[in-house]
């Protein structure tokens, strides 16, 4: 028992340098660690906090809040705004981000984008985003040990090793990556292209997400800043994806004002839709012209 | 919590010092599994802790009936069917309460009349299935007098929920599994050790293979319509391999966990899909469950030592009741049907035990004839899965509809950001590996004679940092605990 014990050991401390090389030449393929600051410009999102300590209106959301929330659209017509929105984010890094930079910026009204989606998402992807952009502290680490997912572990100690040996201390994140420009704010502008159906799946709320979402809401109403729940425009075969949609729409009305823009406006999938998630540029026109109106009513 | 998951990882090391710290003790030791058994099935849902507890205490008891030799046979009989009665009963209402109303409401609607039937909302045990057969075992076997009832509650209580296999298999049979309760362990090294080999082919199998797999073949099952009809063949073919690397690496962690604690469980899979035909892959795909049908049904009818309509209806009822086990639809029932299909021809022409070596054994390659013999029954199981992961039937027909037709003959694509190329380069090594490692209980076994502690040591090094980096962001849940 004792040698079998002993070679477990000898064996952990043996491995973990082939594993750490096996991890770096195969760093390239990225598919289980996230190794580089990357995403959609969460790091320049993040870095730019300091510079809006107050505004009006705050999106928070995944990428449909990012690239559908276009703040120039929004200070056109009066709005201060900024864009807290990330890729994929759940309403489990939707409280991360919340608690972690509420305090830095002063808002009257949190345009929070939810959808069935997000409440389905296992939360991974985000995850990997906020903890590969953000810089760590408690909230990070906890939120990645909940995750209980390998990839989030070991973005997680890859980070904090960046971070311990302050290795991101000249990075700077490129404004244009491919086809997408991060406009100063936080929206993203994705240049005009021809709509692409993508791949769809199956979608089925979590306990977890709607913990969270629940706490987010008390977060938010505790701070006594307006909660406007926002459902964006996706593409018609996208939204019917998810059967209960009218059961999310009454689950959603529960906790505020909340807008399903699905019903609200008509779009067109090849006019204003890059892919079955996101609106072109036309599209978001559209879309925020119409929100500031309920915002502004 | 699945083998796959942080708590287990923490829960196996704690079970296994404490278990072996009272290795003096061996009530003490099967009171520390019982426990941890219970704990781990309390950890889905601990309310239906109750009906393992029922099914030990109902099945300890006919036994000890059973023992008794002055019970006349009608007695006996009488035993026997009542432990068949609450064992398939727990599983019929919990498992096909629902498909059965369903039905029979579709029928008499069918035949103008009406059903006053309603469904109601229950949840399926986990491993429910798995337990129940094998307690089953137990009182069959007894009241066959192939093995002695057993006094020791605790031994008969921790074989009926011994965690490892409580809720995917192997369906273990009581004449192997409850001696090694009842007998005194002692700590082997050689056996630990394979244990662990055993148990990281099981994750490789189930975290690489099978998670990766899953990713596109759930895609492609979701909407059939959006491909190519060779697009929804590459589907099929990786729910094979998503199958196999499920179930099969679930039996692998399932076994090596077993070894660790010192108990040898049968063996579950032995490289199905390099059969030449499909009764070898019935003798080579989840055999615990492929031999309690032979051993409790098959036979029992007459098995092929009958004649030939019985056989045909032999072979129909094997396979019907082997669909309907994995669940209550019809895709599992016509899925048993189709494999009975492709099985009669063999055995009507008496060449179903053709082939019951290991194919291309001590060589390196197969011949032509076995490449081809092996890539065609890989196809046609391949044709079967389709019924057993469609969610319906309707669903089954619109996967067919749109896999015949021209676009069989074009390139598969695929309209996601799944890394499909990935996927196939991982497929590759795997099936080699496994190719080479087809004459062993498991792929990896022989590594111990091939290779010296250094080499041994990197091979599982790369193993583990493999799986750390090609374990898909969406985790699956083993397939086999919904049955």
């Amino acid at each position: 028992m004792m040698r079998f014990l002993k070679h477990i050991v000898l064996f952990s401390v043996f491995a973990s340098l082939p594993i750490a090389l096996f991890l770096g030449l195969t760093a390239h393929l990225n598919t289980n660690i996230v190794f580089k600051k990357q995403g959609g410009h969460l790091y320049s999102r993040i870095n730019e906090i300091p510079k809006f300590p107050k505004v009006d209106v705050l999106f928070v959301g995944s990428s449909h809040a990012y690239r559908g929330f276009d703040i120039r659209l929004f200070t056109k017509n009066g709005i201060s705004s900024f864009n807290l929105g990330s890729s994929s984010q759940s309403p489990i890094q939707s409280l991360y981000v919340l608690e972690k930079y509420l305090d830095s910026i002063d808002c009257e009204k949190i345009v929070f984008e939810v959808s069935p989606q997000a409440f389905s998402s296992d939360g991974i992807e985000s995850a990997l985003d906020m903890i590969s952009n953000d810089n760590m502290n408690w909230r990070t680490v906890k939120m990645g040990l909940e995750a209980q997912h390998m990839k989030v572990f070991n973005t997680l100690l890859y980070s904090a090793y960046r971070q311990f040996l302050n290795l991101d201390s000249n990075f700077s994140e490129e404004k244009t990556k491919g086809k997408d420009t991060y406009i100063s704010g936080g929206f993203v502008e994705r240049q005009q292209q021809e709509f692409r159906k993508s791949a769809s799946t199956h979608y089925e709320i979590r306990q977890r997400q709607l913990a969270a979402f629940e706490k987010i809401v008390e977060v938010i109403k505790g701070r006594g800043i307006e909660l406007i729940l926002v459902q964006a425009p996706v593409t018609l075969a996208e939204y019917k994806m998810y059967e209960s949609n009218e059961k999310f729409d009454a689950l959603m009305s529960t906790y505020s004002v909340y807008y399903n823009f699905n019903k609200l406006i008509t779009l067109s999938d090849s006019v204003h839709f890059y892919d079955s998630h996101h609106l072109n540029q036309y599209g978001v026109e559209v879309f925020n012209n119409a929100l500031v109106d309920f915002i502004t009513k | 919590m699945l083998f796959n998951s942080l708590e287990f990882a923490f829960f196996l090391p704690i079970v296994f010092c404490l278990y072996w710290l009272c290795n003096k003790n061996l009530k003490l030791q099967n009171g520390v599994l019982l426990l941890s058994s219970y704990y781990f099935y309390s950890c889905w849902d601990w309310r239906f802790l109750s009906l393992i507890i029922l099914s030990t205490i109902v099945d300890y008891c006919i036994g000890l009936g059973l023992k008794n030799e002055s019970h006349s046979i009608s007695i006996r009989k009488l035993l026997l069917w009542i432990s068949i009665g609450v064992n398939i009963g727990l599983l019929g209402f919990f498992k096909y309460y629902n498909f059965f109303i369903e039905q029979f409401t579709a029928a008499f609607t069918l035949f103008g009349t009406s059903f006053e039937g309603s469904t109601i909302s229950i949840i399926l045990p986990v491993g429910i299935s798995f337990y129940t057969f094998q307690t089953l075992s137990y009182t069959i076997d007894v009241c066959r007098k192939k093995i002695e009832p057993t006094t020791n509650v605790l031994a008969f209580s921790a074989f009926v929920s011994f965690f490892p296999q409580l809720v995917a298999g192997p369906i273990e049979r009581a004449s192997n599994l409850l001696p090694q309760f009842i007998k005194k362990k002692q700590f082997d090294y050689t056996s630990a050790v394979d244990g662990m080999r055993q148990i990281l082919w099981g994750l490789f199998k189930k975290m690489i293979i099978a998670d990766n797999c899953a990713e596109i073949a759930n895609t492609i099952f979701y909407s059939p319509a959006d491909y190519s009809a060779s697009t929804l063949v590459l589907g099929a073919v990786f729910f094979a391999f998503q199958i196999y690397g499920d179930f099969s690496g679930y039996s692998d962690i399932a076994i090596g966990t077993a070894r660790l604690f010192g108990f040898n469980l049968m063996k579950n899979f032995s490289f199905p899909y390099f059969s030449r035909d499909i009764a070898e892959f019935w003798r080579r795909w989840h055999i615990s469950l492929s031999t309690w049908f032979r051993d409790y049904v098959y036979i029992p009818l007459g098995g092929s030592k009958t004649s030939k309509a019985k056989q045909i209806r032999n072979v129909f009822i094997v396979f019907l009741v082997s669909g309907f086990w994995h669940g209550a639809n019809w895709t599992f029932i016509i899925w048993g049907a189709l494999n009975a299909l492709f099985f009669l021809p063999l055995l009507l022409s008496k060449q179903n035990r053709t082939h019951l070596d290991t194919v291309a054994q001590g060589k390196l390659f197969p011949s032509v004839r076995e490449l081809a013999a092996m890539t065609s029954t890989f196809l046609l199981t391949a044709i079967a899965w389709v019924f057993f992961r469609a969610e319906s039937m309707s669903h089954a027909a619109e996967y067919f509809q749109y896999m015949f037709d021209w676009t069989l003959f074009t390139m598969p694509v695929l309209i996601s950001k799944v890394s499909i190329s990935t996927t196939l380069i991982l497929l590759l090594i795997f099936v080699l590996i496994e190719w080479l490692g087809r004459e062993n209980e498991y792929a990896i076994e022989n590594i111990e004679r091939l290779l010296n502690r250094f080499l041994r040591w990197c091979f599982y090094a790369i193993v583990i940092a493999a799986i750390i980096v090609f374990t898909p962001t969406e985790q699956n849940p083993f397939i086999y605990f919904q049955f």
